[in-house]
């Protein structure tokens, strides 16, 4: 009974620790989509916040312009040149038409809080 | 016993989210749950800047224990903060500004209130068309005995000037780039309420880091933005505080408008007490029994009204029927109710609450749309199946 388990296991485990598993695993706080403007957000967003925030959205192109004029007011780094290019991106990545975000939940660390 | 697949998904998510709860975010990768101080099973809607939400399943005690109480931080928690360096000063429109030691604080009397705080954003995600912000869902809201002088005392003893119409307080916040510090303001009468507080303790321990050690401004039945953490300075004002989190931030509009409608700033008021509001906390959405008798239990809160009335529909709207409220209750605390239910035959069911106040105000069938997503307070909903 507990044979084909076992292997099962070894299976996973094998799985687990190939790199290409891993790929598909990432933290929150890194992640942002793949596109021509990955690492324009990554330098304009999440110098400040991580990705599940901006994740979570589903707005409209004229709201993310709002949004990322908003940001760059507040010291958001986002070249003029690049601007309309980071708000297609974050429309395209996070609009209205997107499947509901689902978040994580956390776990309790130890320490001071 | 369990099929392969689900053996593979409990192995996948013990090893990916570290045993918290997988979630699989709309572009398809596997997401790690973080592991945060003090914070068990919330549902994290950003960790920079800390916002954590309670799951609706654990807003079913009186007294909301700290690691299960939702965290909403406009930035960084400061950093850097010396308890033994830490003070309180209290100046603007007075004539005898003064500040205050961590321990002179704890030397005043104390008093106890204890109070439901909801953050005006819970509920957002619910509004239709979708706002940004953060995208809370049912949980950003919780009750907690808060414990420190009264704020009334705290100001007197500067003795105030006439001119003395508003209260500002600032925190501590690490504040990133160029964004506006989070100050805020009080109107004095709300200020001299005998339950408005410079709260030190929650649930009878030290406030923690998220929360707002050392001390924290408590403005009972208000927003929780009212609630200034990390609190290092109060300053007396002869008008409200001019800054970001005043205006635009935190403001309704003085009529109802579409859903989508721009507001012109000047027909906005800002938010000050909490709207009727019931959640149901169980069974879940989406859930399916077998049970011929179902307890339906939730949250029920007023702000610095007194709920007198939760009802229950589980026919959609057609009928409803009324809640047992839970004995314990306090001046701002929500009520806990619940409602015993049989279905006469398996189906589908969508089950609603709807709660009334003192006020007289009940719940709406939709919330009022609003450009910024606050105060959503719809009757509350769960879809369950129950099996014949």
């Amino acid at each position: 009974m507990w044979k084909p388990s076992a292997i099962l296991m070894l299976g996973i485990a094998v799985v687990m620790l190939s790199p290409a598993f891993w790929a598909q695993s990432k933290l929150p706080s890194s992640s942002l989509p793949a596109g021509p403007m990955q690492a324009k957000a990554n330098t304009a967003c999440l110098e400040c916040h991580d990705a599940p925030i901006i994740a979570q959205q589903r707005l409209s192109k004229a709201a993310w312009t709002k949004e990322v004029d908003k940001m760059v007011k507040w010291g958001a780094l986002v070249d003029a040149a690049d601007r309309d290019a980071l708000i297609e991106y974050l429309s395209v990545n996070f609009g209205t038409d997107k499947a509901p975000y689902v978040p994580a939940r956390s776990s309790a660390a130890k320490g001071k809080h | 016993m369990s099929s392969r697949r689900e053996f593979l998904q409990t192995i996948a998510g013990a090893v990916v989210a570290g045993g918290a709860t997988r979630a699989l975010p709309a572009w398809g990768e596997v997401e790690a749950g973080p592991s945060i101080s003090g914070k068990e099973g919330m549902i994290v809607r950003s960790v920079r800047f800390l916002d954590l939400e309670a799951p609706a399943d654990y807003l079913t005690s009186f007294i909301t224990p700290v690691p299960h109480f939702f965290v909403r931080n406009h930035m960084h928690e400061p950093s850097a903060l010396d308890p033994s360096q830490w003070k309180l000063s209290i100046g603007g429109e007075v004539d005898k500004p003064y500040s205050l030691t961590l321990a002179d604080l704890a030397k005043l009397e104390a008093r106890n209130v204890t109070n439901t705080l909801e953050c005006a954003g819970n509920g957002r995600a619910f509004h239709n068309p979708v706002v940004p912000g953060v995208q809370w869902g049912k949980g950003a809201v919780g009750t907690a005995r808060f414990s420190g002088p009264q704020l009334k005392m705290l100001l007197e003893r500067a003795q105030l000037k006439s001119s003395a119409k508003h209260v500002m307080f600032r925190g501590l916040d690490d504040v990133p780039g160029k964004v506006p510090p989070f100050i805020r303001s009080i109107p004095i009468e709300k200020a001299l309420e005998a339950d408005t507080l410079v709260a030190t303790k929650m649930n009878g321990a030290a406030l923690t880091r998220h929360h707002g050690f050392p001390a924290r401004a408590m403005v009972p039945g208000w927003v929780g933005a009212a609630s200034c953490k990390w609190l290092t300075e109060i300053k007396l004002l002869d008008k409200p505080f001019d800054g970001n989190f005043m205006s635009p931030g935190y403001r309704m509009p003085n009529q109802p408008v579409k859903p989508g409608e721009a507001v012109k700033p000047e027909d906005t008021h800002s938010i000050t007490a909490l709207g009727v509001k019931s959640v149901i906390a169980s069974p879940a959405d989406g859930a399916k029994t077998k049970s011929k008798s179902i307890t339906v239990r939730g949250a029920a809160w007023a702000g610095e009204a007194d709920i007198t009335k939760v009802e229950i529909s589980t026919d959609g709207g057609d009928t409803w029927n009324p809640a047992a409220l839970d004995a314990e209750h306090a001046r701002y605390a929500w009520r806990l109710w619940s409602y015993q239910w049989k279905p006469a035959k398996g189906g589908d069911y969508l089950i609603l609450s709807r709660a009334t106040d003192s006020h007289s105000r009940t719940q709406p069938a939709t919330a009022e749309w609003n450009p910024s997503g606050y105060l959503y307070n719809a009757y509350d909903q769960v879809k369950i199946h129950v099996e014949a």
